[in-house]
């Protein structure tokens, strides 16, 4: 027999609000120790732990290796003293009372265990697909308000079984005060309904009835976690491209799910990485290198060399490919401009025309929340969506700085004021600060109409309820325009918030850049679609010397004009009537790529130019990669976000660079590429190369054009580190252009992995820099 | 810093958008105490409305400077516009028959003597279309570049029964929308012909007094808000009765009419129409029972064969104006100044 011994442990990190007490009680019991375990103010876990010296380095090594699976364990101190002869291991309530817990988790996929339990033929959960635990299942999405507590959540509608219940309150149990405890007794219930809304099918029989509509060529909506999908056989050309009339979508990328990592391995190429990211418990959608020998993924992901994909997260998914082969297509429930549907009369008014049959459930879902979207860009994980698995989870809020790069002396007073950002208008994601965290939302969407701005003050609210904010100061784009930046003057005038702070969107690009490496100043590459620059032009490709507080801009991409405004973003060839000089060209490009009928209204619009009528000046990046996009006929018609510069980006992942050197020029003292010298060129060597190489030549150029451009500031300036933020850096070669051009200078790196380097981000940095101004 | 701007102002403060409006009511409205007056100058309408003593009804004042380039055009010229501007704002409150007009003019030196006098003859015809005298007037004659051309003030006087003017701010939930005519057309055709611009189809400014039209569609029904959509166009309009009644609005676009020569010339300049300038056309609020016939007398009228109901008035998105393109529904903003891509 060892000897005994007794230890107080106390663990720091994500440790609340995960199933993280469960997880010691059942750790302590298995090792046969005895003591407590508590929640403590300050959002750690408090041990006690009396028994064999053994079993408790055994339970100490299991912290490490094998916590559940949200939980972040950052530091363990252990404290060994007398035993006292404690034998019984209890968990103990928090010293604010109460089981519930003071943070919410987000929603994450069925834990093995419980996948187990589903396919256990003796077990009572065999084939219930709402089955959860206190590991795993739906969160943010289910839950009103705090404490986190069956009552609280959308499970109230569901009273517990006595075997529930029994599971609940028994410690040892895996379903220990898991809140979603549901099984087929008392819990959720499936149906099928038809368009029309009758019933077709329901519960097990109702998944199986869907199947068959999915293998017959049917498009189902599903309702899931966060919201619908409309669902379909991804393999079947034809029912994709149903889906695409239907919606509106003549070109938008569909997301799959696969069954599991093998299947998703015959149709695209998975790196470690990748995998990692597919296979993890917030499951989202991973844009994976397409496999170009599966004849259906061109009508999935139409002009691209990715395709979206994800695992199965819901048990409902799961059951799913027990009847079907899949892959399935599986994208957001919604038309054009509205979220997406999260409730039956939604799905069926919404989609009633999209769709033959809707697999719907009657729990209710709280909060929407879109999947999560990642791809990997430069080796680095880059999230073009931060949402389903992450939301509500806080980032830190870096403390506010000057412009001198030091640290304010702390005021001594509380914390600084808290902030409510409103983010951008298109890819919206709010964000509320509370003390030193920042809690980004959900993806929101694009706020210009009644039904996303409302889902975005919906956001606002629900967030505020569930963490207990109440903001100081609201911050806001500098866009005149926007409805967020209307949107932030009401939130100012109705409840007296002061702002709004107007943040400029690169300046709040390059910031959550800063805030992410906690960094006080770097030079910065800012490179996107649009952005409003106080001189009241378009920015969207500069090089920033960016402070948290402020910032110089210091060079970037040459200006260009949009002849058009608006109708040069969505038909980007117009920009070449700018950028080329040759008049016939022009026509001749205009013409043929559909802007217009006439050669005469060609050159109205090169006239256009030359009178700067509606021809907005700008330095996006964006825009000149989808100008180079219209001028390798690549693509000349936006139908979606990104759409020119994506399928560009996937012309040249086929194709070499060829050797140019970068144009360069001044603009007002400032370094600049010139884009229209870049595009002239390329335009002239057009017939002696391949497509491929020249749109790989023009990711190429403008990479190094930029990198160098912020090299050189950085080496001006002493300043030691160069980031890359924007829309521009989920693009893989040009983000590994710069980085390459970066390292090779000996500077430091700065890229995205926590926050989105597009408009998603920029609620965040929005914060950082509000925060900053606020000391 | 480099995040600050020097406040000067800009060509896009007189855009007629939301810059202007905030520019006017800090400089201007802040400052001037215009007494107990039904619609005074802090509402901004299109002209004030002030009892006058003994019950003789309410006198409604509009003053209007026009500049235009250029300044002869097709489908008329800055006189017609000088007299059709004021008498159309009068019209607005609901004074369709107005008593005198002004007549200002500021003009450079060097300007032919024929310039100046076919102004006045566009003036004294488009006067005397509208039924509406002009009685008294001034002449200044500023340095040859320190004025283009010509500047012409208009000022305006007409007297409605207590109480019966019609506000911007008259709109109320049920309430339809009716614009008189096709959208664009001044804005679309003046810049065009202005910046040198070759459009296939015929663009002509719809500039004209349109009183009469607004008598007859106050004759057949009740119209609770009026605005000519002016600088800022339609979608401008349509914000600032949104917002001064606090209520919603709705608009089918499919049913706003456009000419086909405007929505094509709109479409190769990336150019919404319901942004740009009317000079003749105006965007009523009308009781819902009274819609059709207020319709109908209007669609009668030859100024209103175009006319179309457009949309309505909700409780919901108060202050807001929602566009149904058929497609879904956006908000239809105001244009700010200049119009700068959203879009990422
Ligand atoms: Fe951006
Ligand atoms: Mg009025
Ligand atoms: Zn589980
Ligand atoms: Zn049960």
């Amino acid at each position: 027999m060892s000897d005994r011994a007794r230890a107080s442990v106390t663990v720091t990190g994500v440790v609340q609000g995960v199933g993280f007490r469960p997880f010691v009680y059942r750790t302590a019991v298995g090792n046969d120790l005895g003591g407590w375990v508590k929640n403590t103010g300050d959002a750690g876990v408090e041990i006690r732990l009396e028994g064999g010296r053994e079993g408790v380095e055994s339970f100490l090594d299991r912290l490490h290796t094998d916590p559940p699976p949200l939980a972040r364990v950052e530091t363990v101190d252990v404290t060994w003293g007398e035993p006292v002869g404690e034998r019984e291991f209890e968990i103990v309530a928090s010293s604010d009372g109460g089981g519930g817990s003071g943070t919410i988790p987000p929603d994450t996929a069925m834990c093995d265990a419980c996948l187990e339990d589903m396919r256990d033929p003796d077990s009572r959960y065999h084939g219930y697909w709402a089955t959860s635990c206190v590991d795993c299942g739906p969160r943010y999405t289910v839950i009103r308000s705090l404490p986190y507590d069956r009552p609280t959540t959308s499970m109230d509608a569901f009273p517990m079984c006595e075997d529930c219940r029994a599971e609940y309150e028994e410690p040892a149990d895996r379903r220990y005060h898991a809140q979603t405890i549901a099984c087929p007794n008392c819990g959720p219930s499936l149906e099928l309904l038809d368009a029309d809304g009758n019933r077709l099918a329901g519960d097990e029989r109702a998944i199986e009835a869907a199947c068959d509509r999915l293998t017959e060529g049917d498009l189902v909506a599903i309702k899931g976690i966060g919201g619908a999908h409309l669902a379909c056989d991804a393999t079947d050309p034809a029912v994709v491209e149903r889906l695409r009339e239907r919606t509106g979508r003549p070109e938008k990328p569909f997301a799959v799910m696969a069954p599991d990592i093998e299947s998703v391995e015959a149709f695209a190429s998975v790196t470690t990485a990748e995998r990692d990211a597919l296979t993890d418990t917030r499951r989202p959608i991973v844009l994976l290198e397409a496999d170009g020998d599966q004849p259906w993924l061109e009508a999935v992901s139409p002009g691209l060399h990715t395709v979206g994909v994800m695992l199965p997260y819901a048990g409902l998914h799961h059951l799913l490919f027990d009847h079907v082969e899949g892959p399935l297509v599986m994208t957001s429930a919604n038309m054009p401009g509205a979220p997406m549907a999260t409730t039956t009369e939604g799905i069926l008014d919404d989609l009633g025309g999209v769709v033959e049959a809707a697999l719907v459930h009657d729990r209710e879902i709280v909060a929407r929340c879109d999947d999560s979207v990642v791809r990997f860009a430069d080796g680095q994980r880059r999230f073009v969506r931060r949402s389903r698995g992450w939301v509500p989870q806080p980032v830190p809020r870096w403390p506010a700085v000057d412009s001198a790069g030091t640290d304010l002396p702390d005021s001594g007073s509380a914390d600084p004021p808290d902030v409510l950002a409103l983010g951008a208008e298109f890819d919206a994601t709010v964000a509320l600060t509370h003390g030193e965290h920042v809690y980004p939302s959900q993806y929101i969407g694009d706020v210009d109409s009644p039904e996303t701005l409302s889902y975005l003050t919906e956001t606002v609210e629900h967030l505020q309820e569930l963490l207990g904010i109440d903001p100081d100061v609201v911050a806001c784009d500098r866009h005149p325009d926007f409805l967020t930046t209307e949107q932030a003057e009401r939130y100012a005038d109705r409840d007296g918030l002061a702002g709004p702070i107007a943040v400029q969107h690169h300046h709040a690009h390059a910031a959550s850049l800063l805030a992410e490496h906690e960094r006080q100043r770097a030079i910065i590459v800012a490179a996107d679609g649009t952005g409003y620059g106080p001189d009241g032009t378009i920015w969207g490709g500069e090089v920033l010397d960016a402070r948290l507080d402020d910032y110089d801009r210091v060079g970037g991409l040459a200006p260009f004009r949009l002849p058009g405004g608006s109708a040069a973003v969505e038909s980007p060839a117009r920009i070449l009537a700018d950028l080329l000089d040759d008049p016939d060209r022009i026509d001749d490009l205009l013409v043929e790529r559909g802007v217009v009928d006439r050669p005469s209204d060609a050159a109205t619009i090169r006239a256009q130019v030359d009178r700067e009528v509606n021809s907005p000046v700008t330095t996006s990046t964006g825009r000149a990669l989808d100008a180079v996009s219209a001028l390798l006929g690549v693509c000349s018609e936006r139908t979606y976000e990104g759409e020119p510069a994506m399928k560009l980006e996937s012309v040249a992942a086929g194709g070499d660079p060829i050797d140019m050197p970068v144009p360069r020029t001044t603009v007002e003292g400032r370094r600049a590429v010139d884009v229209a010298a870049l595009v002239r060129r390329l335009d002239k060597i057009r017939d002696d190369h391949a497509r491929t190489d020249l749109a790989a030549t023009a990711q190429a150029v403008l990479a190094r054009g930029l990198a160098d451009v912020a090299i050189e500031a950085a080496t001006d300036r002493g300043v030691d580190a160069v980031g890359f933020t924007g829309g521009v850096a989920y693009n893989d070669a040009i983000s590994r252009a710069i980085h390459e051009r970066v390292a090779d200078a000996g500077l430091a790196w700065l890229g995205h992995e926590r926050l989105p380097p597009g408009d998603g981000g920029i609620a965040v940095g929005q914060v950082a820099v509000a925060t900053a101004r606020q000391r | 810093m480099s995040d600050t701007d020097e406040e000067v102002i800009t060509e896009a403060h007189g855009a007629g958008g939301g810059q202007m409006r905030e520019l006017i009511e800090e400089l201007a409205v802040s400052r001037f105490e215009d007494g107990a007056a039904d619609v005074p100058l802090a509402a901004l309408d299109d002209g004030s409305v002030q009892r006058l003593a003994n019950g003789g009804g309410s006198l409604v004042v509009t003053t209007d400077s026009h500049v235009v380039k250029p300044q002869f055009f097709r489908g008329g010229d800055i006189g017609r516009l000088a007299v059709s501007g004021t008498v159309n704002d009068l019209a607005m409150m609901g004074a369709t028959e107005p008593i005198a007009l002004t007549c200002s003019l500021i003009v450079e030196a060097g300007t032919p003597v024929e310039t100046v006098e076919r102004v006045m003859e566009s003036m004294g015809e488009t006067s005397e279309e509208a039924g509406a005298p002009i009685t008294t007037g001034d002449t200044k004659v500023m340095g040859s570049g320190d004025i283009d051309t010509i500047a012409i003030n208009t000022t305006g006087v007409g007297v409605v029964p207590q109480g019966s003017h019609v506000p911007d701010a008259g709109l109320s939930t049920g309430d339809k929308l009716i614009v008189t005519g096709t959208i664009g057309d001044h804005g679309i055709s003046l810049l065009s012909e202005r910046e040198g611009f070759d459009f296939e189809g015929d663009l002509e400014s719809d500039v004209a007094p349109v009183n009469d039209l607004v008598a007859t569609a106050m004759d057949a029904g009740e119209v609770t808000a009026m605005k000519d959509p002016t600088r800022g166009g339609l979608a401008t309009s349509l914000n600032e009765m949104a917002s001064k009644a606090e209520v919603g609005i709705e608009i089918d676009e499919t049913a706003i009419p456009i000419s086909g020569a405007v929505a094509s010339a709109g479409e190769v300049l990336g150019i919404e129409p319901l942004n740009v300038a009317n000079e003749g056309k105006v965007v009523m609020g009308v009781e819902s029972d009274d819609a059709d016939a207020v319709l109908a007398a209007i669609q009668a009228h030859p100024q209103g064969e175009d006319a179309a109901i457009v949309g309505e008035v909700v409780a919901d998105h108060a202050g807001r104006v929602i566009l149904d393109t058929g497609f879904g529904n956006r908000y239809l903003s105001e244009p700010e100044g200049e119009q700068l891509p959203r879009i990422c």
